[in-house]
């Protein structure tokens, strides 16, 4: 910890002085980039993608464009090109578009939810508390619980005759929580915030730690209450965070999966809480219809990559 | 933590106060923990009990039969040293191989940047599901890592997670600490050693936290890739239990939660462990932004 | 990835009639006896070669006693040619291993936990060998099952399976429960859709128990099997979901099951949600739709009785047809030492074997008069007795194309009107018909 540097003395740095242009300096730099070295520290990661992700994932796109099932080896099978046909057949599966509508409200209820939370949380377990760790670990708990027990949980506490309905007496939800085509959805996002939350706190955490202390000290100094430091220091403090939690909660959110397979019995009631991934697994796994599975999974992620797109162009302004 | 200390001591008004802020904290914690003791109360009950005097144990219905149940059936030793190998080679890889990923993603500018960024968040959003055959047949009969160490770490080598992760943590330190280090004429390795890494060793915990979790409770790709049950790791094997036991148990609910709570000690554990480090980090005299 | 080479050669040249799949008529490997014998040598001496062989069955403790047992015996007696066995998960992820190992040519030769609503899906992946090569494969399995296995044939007129145990489900009743709702429990009136429901109310209105019953009300495919299917088979006197390429249920018969469970949960008699443990055991629920299996997990836990399914009618008595539950063992394309693994599917298909079967699971081996064959067990073992009776009428699955698009279709439109009273029962089953029988024609 010895690299201590004030503002004050860093020039605005644009280039390095010590380096002499050269001309194999500056063709290396034309094609590899100013930083050729960012190469050998990608590659292993790029190898790993490429020797792991790349023929999985053409397959997937290739085959949703084809009639396709998969087969055992050497078994030729004619897999004709079969354009938007799967494409076609799964924005016309009322299933399917249902599925994506129920994820779209899932996101709204869970995403700001988790940010807010999260960053709430993180500020609060950041400070000087009485019990921090203890605080940290019950916020943590979940998040570590495999999800077959949580689940087993949540059935009996928001179960008709559950914990939960027997305090809230007459205010319980007739038809229960899980079963209401109302409340299923809802009931789902909010396991999963509540499930994910300590995940979010944590990456929230280690944020904190690089927002520099001068910079509340200054706005304590300039009479800014907790509030407005919270808002002047802490939010801006923590963006690339927040665009990473941001991120990270439409993706995990996008890829629901879990919760509606085991919590509501396969996006039960009728379909009310089923999701696109669980769609995919019902027809590219239990039906071996991979084409069909594949062609919901392109259009989920490109969903995604483009809310992705979106909330970074918002937060960007 | 000094820092820390010093900061909010100097604000506190008086210590009523201090703990009416707690409240909020408190109930969330209670809400938070709530289940989680429902989890091991549920789990040393004789026999369920759902009704709300079952929320307090009763002396009468308590046994540590659906623990000693699990010891029998299951070498937990055994499952406990391949979920440590499955689940330390993934940590080891994603640390290695991730912080360079994400290092040279958030600072350093060279050809390809933007499209293995691109790679790695689409990766990201690519649920599992789609690709799980493929990914077998791949990795199984082209790789020939059936059965293996290997073949189980393999898919989840480097969480892109954390690549995603490191990279952000590293784009929130001034580029000009970085600059600084050049000009002193330190190599890129040198200057992600001793400056970036011990930056972000909050993040590099997090990170190593977060990573953990997947491939300890990670239950379908093991039980796929290894058929041996010498090879099982412990999820695998506390889920085959739970499915052929728990339906005979005179608790089958016990034997299920049980056998979670089996699977997150450790994951508790280790989380308590870190946690003395990731709080005292001295980051913030480190940084004199 | 396709790798050739390593496939037994019978397997790629029966491919070539693959394009029929794809029209519709699966005369899938119809292909396979007719290229063995269409000149590829390998054919034969892959039939017949012999050498270890791996197998996995189910991972029930009950069924890992028995299949560690029958290959113990087997590998003491056959030195050469050994067996090493695996347990697979039995359930929900079963098919999944199953589909990605045939996918990756790393299943074992023979699985004793095939589905046989999956054969259709393993048939079409080609990882499915079929046991009519084996000279005397149609014989045998015709010799031990009697005549129930014409429902296993596939459409293409061959054996993909060997059909190997069921377990026909039938109503358990808790007498408990009966008792202190003032039913009697010995003949307790449930033979008819009437009697059923008035038993059922009253137990509810007594507060004996929560529900009368309470089968699994999620979306899982499988899941009509232990509602709709039981009580189908009985009230149309034995019919499959699919006969000839067209739906069945759109029938009175079909009606009069969706209209007998509509009311059930419309009166909240049975449960809607999913339901963490085993409600009967526990006694939530008075009655189960459950198999033979069942009984040992209720030992200690449930005094309990068993009468057949209701049918709208009453009085069909011990012979009403029911829904199989079936568990058949499966051959696969991947397996070198096909000679050892029919000999061996032989030898664990004994007269022997499946009375030791009979003995550690009580489940039912699909073999014709098992109750005078294993007397001596049925008089030791009254509980199942009615199994057995019933194991002679019972109804499986329909051995069809897209067979579990097929259920999933039937669920859903199950779920959405019976279960929770969304749309119409009646109209519901049409809209399943027609999408069934477009599933089974594809």
């Amino acid at each position: 910890m010895t690299t201590t540097v004030t503002p004050a003395a860093r020039p605005a740095t644009g280039h390095t002085p010590g380096s002499r242009p050269r001309r194999a300096v500056r063709l290396s730099r034309a094609v590899l980039g100013r930083q050729p070295i960012g190469l050998l520290f990608g590659a292993p990661y790029a190898l790993f993608v490429a020797v792991l992700f790349a023929y999985p994932l053409g397959l997937a796109v290739w085959m949703s464009f084809r009639r396709y099932y998969f087969t055992a080896p050497g078994v030729e099978v004619a897999r004709p090109f079969v354009g938007l046909d799967n494409y076609r057949a799964v924005l016309t599966d009322p299933a399917v578009r249902r599925s994506f509508v129920n994820i779209g409200l899932f996101l709204v209820i869970n995403v700001p939810l988790t940010v807010v939370l999260a960053l709430l949380l993180a500020t609060a377990l950041n400070a000087a508390i009485p019990f921090r760790s203890f605080f940290r670990v019950s916020y943590y708990v979940p998040y570590v619980t495999a999800s077959v027990a949580m689940v087993g949980v949540w059935l009996s506490l928001f179960g008709s005759g559950g914990l939960v309905n027997r305090l809230l007496g007459s205010l319980a939800p007739d038809p229960s929580w899980l079963i209401n085509a109302h409340w299923a959805m809802p009931s789902i996002a909010l396991f999963v915030t509540w499930k994910q939350l300590g995940f979010f706190i944590l990456l929230y955490l280690a944020a904190l730690q690089n927002v520099h202390k001068e910079l509340y000290e200054a706005a304590e100094m300039d009479g800014a209450n907790r509030w407005q430091s919270f808002r002047a220091v802490t939010v801006p403090g923590v963006r690339p965070a927040t665009t990473l939690v941001t991120i990270l909660a439409i993706i995990t959110g996008a890829n629901l999966f879990t919760e509606p397979y085991l919590l509501t019995g396969g996006g039960g009631p009728n379909g009310a809480s089923a999701s696109p991934v669980l769609i995919m697994y019902q027809r590219g796994i239990e039906q071996n219809h991979p084409d069909v599975a594949s062609a919901i999974g392109v259009i989920l992620v490109l969903g995604v990559l483009v809310v992705a797109a979106v909330q970074r162009l918002v937060e960007r302004d | 933590m000094t820092t820390d200390d010093g900061r909010a001591a100097a604000r506190e008004p008086h210590p009523a106060a201090r703990w009416l802020r707690l409240a909020p904290l408190v109930a969330g914690a209670v809400l938070f923990l709530f289940p989680f003791y429902y989890m091991v109360s549920g789990s040393l009950q004789t026999r369920q009990d759902t009704s709300l005097n079952g929320v307090l144990p009763h002396p009468g219905n308590l046994t540590l039969h659906n623990y000693r149940e699990i010891g029998t059936a299951l070498n937990l030793g055994r499952t406990l040293v391949n979920s440590g190998i499955f689940t330390g080679g993934v940590l080891l890889a994603t640390v290695v191989f991730g912080v360079l990923a994400g290092y040279a993603l958030a600072q350093l500018r060279f050809r390809g940047r933007g499209v293995l960024f691109a790679t790695m968040l689409l990766l990201q959003t690519i649920p599992f599901q789609l690709l799980i055959v493929p990914l077998y047949v791949l990795i199984v009969r082209s790789y020939g890592l059936g059965d293996s160490y290997l073949g189980m770490i393999a898919p989840f080598a480097i969480n892109s997670t954390a690549v995603f992760v490191f990279r952000q943590y590293f784009l929130q330190i001034p580029a000009e600490l970085f600059d600084a280090a050049r000009i002193d004429g330190a190599s890129e390795f040198r200057i992600l050693r001793s400056v970036a890494i011990p930056l972000v060793r909050p993040a590099l915990l997090t990170a190593m936290l977060l990573t953990f979790i997947g491939p300890w409770n990670e239950f379908l790709w093991p039980f796929l890739v290894t058929k041996q049950e010498q090879m099982q790791p412990l999820a695998v094997a506390l889920a085959s239990y739970i499915s052929t036991v728990a339906a005979a148990a005179t608790n089958p609910i016990g034997a299920i939660l049980a056998g979670a709570c089996v699977l997150a000690a450790p994951a508790v554990a280790l989380f308590v462990a870190f946690q003395r480090h990731f709080v005292s980090t001295d980051l913030g005299s480190g940084v004199k932004g | 990835m396709s790798n050739a080479a390593d496939t037994p050669s019978f397997v790629s040249s029966s491919r070539t009639r693959r394009r029929a799949v794809v029209a519709g008529t699966v005369c899938l490997v119809l292909g396979t006896a007719a290229c063995g014998g269409s000149g590829s040598a390998g054919a034969d001496a892959t039939a017949q070669s012999h050498g270890a062989i791996s197998i996995w069955y189910s991972n029930n403790a009950q069924e890992v006693t028995w299949g560690k047992q029958v290959v113990a015996a087997w590998n003491a007696a056959h030195p050469t040619e050994k067996v090493s066995a695996q347990e697979i998960p039995s359930g929900k992820s079963s098919e999944e291993v199953i589909g990605a190992a045939i996918t990756a040519g790393t299943e074992p030769c023979l699985i004793y936990n095939t589905s046989p609503a999956s054969v259709p899906t393993f048939q079409q992946q080609g990882g499915l060998v079929p046991l009519d090569t084996f000279s005397d494969g149609a014989a045998y399995i015709e010799a031990r099952a009697g005549t129930a296995d014409s429902q296993f044939v596939s459409p293409d007129g061959n054996y993909y399976q060997m059909p190997w145990k069921s377990n026909p489900v039938m109503i358990f009743y808790n007498k408990k429960v009966f008792k202190s709702a003032g039913i009697s429990t010995t003949a307790p009136p449930l033979g008819s859709y009437a009697e059923f429901l008035a038993t059922a109310k009253k137990i509810v209105s007594s507060g004996a128990a929560k529900y009368a019953i309470y089968p699994a009300p999620s979306s899982e495919f499988y899941q009509s099997w232990y509602d709709f299917y039981p009580l189908y088979a009985a009230e149309s006197d034995g019919k499959q979901l699919v006969v000839d390429g067209k739906s069945t249920f759109d029938s009175d018969a079909g009606r009069a099951v969706a209209a007998f469970w509509s009311q059930l949960y419309a009166e909240n008699l049975a449960g809607k949600e999913s339901y963490n443990g085993d409600s009967f055991a526990d006694g939530t629920a008075a009655m189960a739709i459950v198999g033979p299996w069942a009984i040992s997990t209720y030992e200690g836990k449930v005094d309990w009785g068993v009468v057949p399914v209701p049918t709208s009618a009453g009085g069909g008595g011990d012979t009403v047809p029911t829904f199989s539950d079936a568990k058949n063992i499966g051959m696969y394309v991947s397996c070198k030492n096909t000679g050892t693994a029919w000999d061996f599917l032989k030898y664990s298909t004994s007269v022997a074997q499946d009375g030791k079967l009979l003995e550690l699971t009580g489940q039912m081996p699909m073999r014709k008069g098992i109750e005078t064959q294993y007397a001596a067990y049925f008089t030791a073992h009254k509980d199942y007795v009615t199994f057995a009776a019933e194991a002679a009428h019972v109804v499986e699955v329909p051995n069809v194309p897209n067979s579990i698009e097929v259920w999933q279709a039937f669920r859903d439109a199950w779920s959405s009107s019976v279960v929770f009273g969304k749309t119409d029962p009646a109209t519901s089953l049409t809209g399943a018909a027609t999408k069934i029988d477009q599933l089974v024609a594809q």
